[in-house]
């Protein structure tokens, strides 16, 4: 097991999250800070380019530059922690850590740049950062903190059927990292029973993308949306009525057009989608319009969730 | 049909190019190749289109420099599965998008980014990724209550207590230097200039 | 006049796997002796006719041979210097700690140079002296009663040496006993498996050469001289096997039920039980952690054969030699969890496929699915867990699969022709006769798709599997309603463990690694123990088997031919000795005694190590072979060869550490060419004034290792301590000198220590500036 800080992090803002369910960045810091969980934001930081990435806008001298600066500025900034929301970012960072890390060539080209046109202060030096030291995902930093959830639960959602899907950029990227299991993807499934509920473990296609695929959403739609339906359709089969993630992109796949490839299947998808920091922040009693930030969906969180039961014996 | 493999014909070339791209994090995952099949076993874009990602390292193997020019690379989700279960330790996921790169340095994949220029624009205007404003119309259509929604997101952000979206004037200038230095601001004027020519 | 010696140097080029890496012309232009040679493959004939002409033709006194390890080879060239004295002969190990562990060419260069002159120093301080031969005990212990156990034991005590054959499950017969059917690749046919090894059985059985002990394991093992002194555990079986008649009316009214491994837990069995049908000792044993004391056992037995209270017994055993047979496990089919092996009751592995197919098994030999009904079609999975990179998963390939899958495939056709059966394989591996079978098996109608499946799953009452037909270029989902996987072989925890015990060479997979597949086959690193079966690396039955065979008969050389001891022990002077017994109380190795008022040493538990030198006041004690000398000339050799800014440590390591340290090699592994490493028979015999000399001559740093189970270790540690203290006295920074423990199965380890001992004096050389 890695050693995962608690202390001195960078909340590395996302462009889906800000922008698509910004309830997300507020149950983020509703969780932590019922965790005691030390952690800034700043305002200098920017986008990873995970987007523009993906979708071959930016090549990798491109991203990394961009990474180099947001890696200066949490290292300046004393938290060299960086911790994402988004699993694309947590993937592109890391990434970028890595190669600037490893390939001489890439961090002296970057850095000479830099140098050259009057930005000599973004300089990254070789192991500034540590990918496996300093670059996590929110789940990660949750899952350092497993034990302490459990004395915050103040709603019980057990009686809901509960299923997760882990964002192939948190599990598959750097596979090597990734805590709870990447074939059998667990790590979502151990926060929730924590809450003292149970998933339904293993699905058909648990471990299969959301089918966004990036370009595939926009100009592909045919394609993303029958992967979505793979999906969808292994959820609906086992009666699912909560589906937690760890990933705006994963996020705006199922509840945004949830509606749609129910239409495209001729069948009803009820299932509600919640991000792992929303569900955890539900449970511990965050106000669904100052903290879930409900009105971002699509899916109407009350056509499940309709009332909140309280934890019996509470200790 | 005969195929002629000349003596002075190094197919493995290819391979050692896209093992030396700054992007391949897997050595020479490449060469280890035995075409078992397992990525394209748990592959999306297999399952639901012509893509095939095994094929495409026969091809990368066998020294096909066609490749780039192939309509079925742009099917590839970036889901990483080929990449996180590939018995050799390659990353057809990786060697996809180095082939996708190769393809838009010699100018023939330039198409495929016309809708995608808004990824680059909104990095000189406000230093973050939007989705482009030309899938709104789509967007809207197909989830019924989202432009709605977008009107109202200063007011949702305001409420959940959010630090304001738009970076400073100086960040983004910085953002908008850092991806002039590297090249970025002017592929994407030329990818910009190809599309004004084609309409 | 040692200077005047004329000294030869032999370069080895090793086919390329010392030249690729070594400039041996630059070696060859900076060596200063009386003659140079060079040859591809020193350690050849045509090696020995250039070393011998060149000791002819240019009258050399001493010889040294740079070439791999000494390890390897050092027999082979003693030998090739005849008429010269074995021991004028030095090996410059340029191969395992040069061009294995360093990729720079020039650093590598520098170092083969340093290491060569090393040993010309060291060799002219070499005199002429003859090996002793020494006899150890014939007895022989043989871990493991699987299949090469078995075999192993049975010849040796077929040439009359007395064994004793060790398993730690109740019965004898390993997984050959439960696989149910097994062909060997000339016949294109499949036999039972027990019919083949109840004769094995019965033989050993009878044959008054062995004791078998069952539920017996090995806790402990010491070496003393030649005779290894095993302390085994003996867990009680709760029926006494003299008085069992076998006859089961004990289960038949005991209450409780567990699943029965050796079933694969496809069925059920008591908590008292015999293992299987032919197993041995032919007697009923006590599952303890089940059984509930009710006593109905008790109550049933007729031969009062059964006892519930009993405790584990300590068995003390001498032996000469080991043979480890300690075999191997399954893949933990957890770690592929997408094939659903946890969650289907029909996703099953080769292994309970076995004895699904089995007359004596859980469904007496009928092909039935958990609903009891005929599958209709079977779909295997090769390579599950082998020819795999990925976390958990297993490089190699596990070798018998492939043969397995054929076998079972063509038991379900033979059973059941109606019965579809698809192998999704990668490759078949079917080599030399086997090839025959793998047509045999496609003319029975059994399928082949060439895919590497990506998910099981399960789909209304059946399963579907996931895969690319690769040579078509589809996806495929396949409806089955039966999946065997076939999972790799890997250590068993009993072979993992005996590692540990007997301090065995692993390799990088956790199998027991063969001192050298050519020179030494089925000898481990440690002198007297052998490995077979599937211990060693996966394997079948025949090669077990064969394997076996071999490890007897190399156990029959090492109890005949005795064993060469190098003569570098120590010696009484009996003139001054005045038998005061001092030497005796210091030896730690107990290898002083005294014979007829004489004091006598054991030759073969002597290590040279020299305590006993220093507490003999009549100074009547001598070590042969000038060890004193030679290691302050090894010195001189290594450090007048040391360049500007060029960071030199010196490793003093005995055969042990040795060993540990080509074991870095031989897995190519590196560490930083300051590494200097000199081998010493004992870590004893390094001085205080011999690492003074080395810090004050330009040595950056000096590293002692010692193997913990060594007698001498603590005394070692203490005396490295005091050698600090006095190093600081004298104003030197005490951190320059390190003492570490050292294993030979734990090489990557060391090879980390080497890391980062040179990162720390690169430091101290840093700030020192």
């Amino acid at each position: 097991m890695k050693d995962l800080p608690t202390k001195d992090i960078l909340l590395f803002r996302s462009c889906l999250v800000s922008v698509e369910y910004p309830g997300v960045e507020a149950s983020t810091k509703f969780v932590f800070d019922k965790l005691g969980i030390d952690y800034a934001i700043s305002p200098k930081q920017t986008c990873c380019t995970g987007l523009g990435h993906y979708s071959d806008v930016f090549n990798q001298i491109d991203t990394s530059a961009i990474g180099a600066r947001n890696f200066k500025i949490a290292k300046e900034m004393g938290r060299p922690n960086l911790v994402m929301m988004c699993a694309t970012c947590y993937a592109i960072n890391k990434k970028s850590v890595k190669l600037l890390n490893k390939k001489d060539k890439l961090r002296n080209h970057i850095n000479n740049l830099f140098e050259e046109n009057g930005l000599g202060h973004l300089k990254y030096e070789k192991n500034d950062l540590k990918p496996t030291e300093n670059i996590f995902h929110v789940v990660d930093i949750l899952y350092a903190k497993k034990d302490e959830i459990k004395k915050h639960i103040k709603y019980d959602l057990s009686d809901y059927t509960i299923a997760t899907h882990h964002g192939c950029h948190y599990c598959k990227v750097h596979y090597e990292d990734t805590i709870g299991g990447v074939r059998d993807p667990n790590i979502m499934d151990e926060l929730i029973e924590e809450c003292g509920c149970k998933t339904i473990g293993w699905y058909d296609h648990k471990r299969a993308t959301c089918g966004t695929g990036f370009r595939q959403r926009y100009s592909n739609p045919n394609l993303s949306f029958t992967a979505t339906a793979d999906k969808m359709n292994a959820i609906a089969d086992e009666d699912v009525d909560i589906l937690v993630h760890l990933c705006p992109n994963c996020h705006i796949q199922f509840d945004r057009y949830q509606d749609l490839i129910s239409k495209r299947e001729g069948r009803k998808f009820n299932a509600i989608h919640l991000n792992i920091t929303q569900f955890l922040a539900i449970a511990m009693g965050g106000d669904f319009d100052k903290v879930i930030g409900v009105k971002a969906h699509t899916v109407p969180i009350d056509s499940v969730i309709k009332e909140l039961k309280e934890v019996k014996n509470e200790r | 049909m005969t195929f002629k493999q000349k003596l002075n014909d190094s197919p493995i070339d290819f391979a050692i190019e896209i093992i030396n791209d700054v992007k391949n994090s897997k050595d020479e995952g490449v060469l280890k190749c035995v075409q078992c099949g397992m990525c394209t076993s748990t592959c999306p874009a297999a399952r639901h289109s012509d893509y095939n990602p095994r094929d495409i390292i026969e091809r990368v193997l066998a020294g096909d420099e066609s490749i780039p020019n192939e309509e079925n690379l742009w099917n590839c989700f970036y889901c990483y599965t080929c990449h996180s279960v590939c018995p050799v330790g390659n990353s057809v996921c990786e060697v996809n998008q180095i082939l996708k790169q190769i393809a838009i340095a010699k100018e023939i994949g330039y198409d495929k980014l016309y809708e995608y220029l808004g990824f680059a624009d909104s990095y000189f205007t406000a230093a973050i990724g939007a989705i482009p404003e030309r899938f709104f119309p789509d967007i809207d259509q197909d989830v019924p209550g989202w432009w709605e929604f977008r009107q109202n997101l200063e007011q949702i952000r305001n409420e959940l207590e959010l630090d304001p979206l738009m970076p400073s004037e100086e960040v983004i200038d910085e953002v908008s230097k850092i991806l002039t230095i590297t090249g970025f601001k002017s592929k994407i004027e030329r990818i910009r200039a190809s599309e004004e020519v084609e309409k | 006049m040692r200077d005047d010696l004329k000294v030869g140097v032999f370069l080895c080029e090793c086919g390329g796997n010392i030249a690729d890496t070594v400039d041996l012309d630059r070696v060859r232009e900076e060596l200063d002796v009386e003659f140079i040679g060079q040859f591809e493959n020193l350690c050849s004939l045509n090696g020995r006719k250039l070393i011998r002409d060149a000791i002819f033709d240019r009258d050399l006194d001493r010889i040294v041979v740079a070439a791999c390890s000494p390890i390897s080879h050092e027999k082979t060239f003693q030998d090739y210097i005849k008429p010269l004295n074995p021991y004028l002969m030095d090996m410059a190990n340029i191969r395992e700690q040069c061009s294995w562990v360093h990729s720079d060419n020039e650093k590598g260069t520098d170092k083969a140079i340093s290491l060569i002159n090393a040993s010309i120093e060291k060799v002219k301080q070499s005199d002429a002296v003859d090996p002793i031969y020494c006899q150890t005990p014939t007895e022989v212990a043989v871990i493991g009663g699987g299949i090469a156990g078995m075999n192993a034991a049975l010849s040796l005590a077929k040439q009359g040496t007395k064994v004793t054959l060790i398993e730690q499950s109740p019965s004898i017969g390993g997984h050959m006993a439960k696989i149910g059917k097994v062909f060997s690749p000339v016949k294109i046919a499949e036999e039972c498996g027990m019919c083949l090894l109840n004769p094995i059985l019965n033989d050993l059985v009878w044959n008054e050469n062995i004791e078998v002990l069952t539920n017996t394991k090995v806790i402990e093992a010491k070496r003393r001289a030649g005779t290894y002194n095993l302390i085994l555990e003996k867990s009680p079986r709760y029926v006494d096997t003299e008085k069992c008649i076998a006859c089961g009316k004990c289960a038949e009214v005991c209450e409780v039920e567990v699943p029965n491994d050796w079933n694969d837990n496809l069925s059920m069995r008591k908590a008292i039980y015999r293992p299987f049908g032919q197993s041995y000792p032919e007697s009923y044993v006590i599952d303890m952690d089940n059984c509930i004391k009710c006593g109905n056992c008790i109550k049933e037995c007729s031969m009062r054969a059964i006892k519930l209270r009993g405790k584990a017994e300590r068995i003390p055993l001498q032996v000469g030699s080991v043979i480890v047979a300690t075999g191997h496990k399954l893949y933990d089919m957890e770690k592929r969890p997408e094939y659903g092996y946890t969650r289907f009751r029909d996703v099953i592995t080769q292994s309970e496929l076995g004895r699904i197919t089995g007359v004596n098994g859980p469904t007496k030999g009928k092909l039935l699915r958990s609903n009891g009904k005929v599958p209709k079609r079977v779909v295997m999975i090769q390579c599950v867990g082998s020819r795999d990179e990925n976390p958990d998963g297993h490089k190699y390939c596990s070798k018998i699969c492939c043969t397995v899958a054929l076998k079972n495939a063509n038991i379900i056709k033979h059973k059941n022709p109606d019965t579809d059966v698809l192998i999704c394989y990668t490759d078949v591996r079917t080599p030399g006769m086997f090839e025959k079978y793998f047509k045999h098996t496609q003319e029975n109608g059994v399928r082949f798709l060439r895919g590497r499946p990506g998910e099981v799953v399960r789909k209304g009452d059946h399963l579907v599997v996931r895969t690319e037909d690769t040579l078509n270029g589809e996806f495929i989902e396949i409806e089955a309603d039966l999946v065997v996987l076939s999972t790799a072989m890997e250590p068993s925890e009993g072979t993992n463990e005996i590692a540990e015990i007997l301090n065995l060479g692993t390799t990088e997979d956790g199998f027991i690694k063969e001192s050298h597949p050519k020179i030494k086959p089925v000898a481990t690193d440690v002198q007297g123990i052998y490995v077979c079966g599937t211990a060693h690396e996966p394997k079948d039955i025949t090669d077990s088997i064969m394997q076996a065979t071999a490890a007897a008969s190399k156990v029959s050389e090492y109890n005949h031919g005795g064993v060469e001891i190098e003569p570098f022990i120590a010696q009484i002077d009996i003139e001054k000795c005045t038998v005061c017994g001092e030497c005796i109380n210091r030896c730690k190795y107990k290898s002083m005694s005294i014979q007829n008022d004489e004091i006598y040493i054991d030759p073969m538990s002597c290590t040279g190590c020299g305590k006993c030198l220093v507490g003999c006041k009549q100074h009547a004690i001598t070590v042969n072979g000038n060890i004193d000398e030679k290691i302050f000339a090894t010195m001189k050799g290594i450090l007048s060869n040391k360049k500007e800014g060029e960071r030199m440590i010196l490793v003093f390591l005995d055969n042990i550490g040795y060993t540990a340290a080509d074991n870095i090699g031989v897995n190519r592994l590196s560490y930083p060419e300051s590494i200097h490493i000199i081998k010493v028979i004992s870590v004893n015999r390094v001085r205080p004034r011999h690492i003074r000399y080395a810090l004050e001559n330009g040595a950056d740093g000096v590293f002692i290792g010692e193997f913990p189970g060594d007698l001498m270790y603590d005394e070692v540690e203490r005396k490295i301590q005091g050698v600090k203290d006095r190093i600081e006295e004298l104003g030197e920074d005490p951190n320059r000198l390190t003492f570490s423990k050292v294993y030979i199965p734990y090489f990557s380890g060391l090879a980390r220590k080497f890391n980062e001992f040179d990162a720390k004096i690169a430091k101290l050389d840093e700030s020192g500036k």
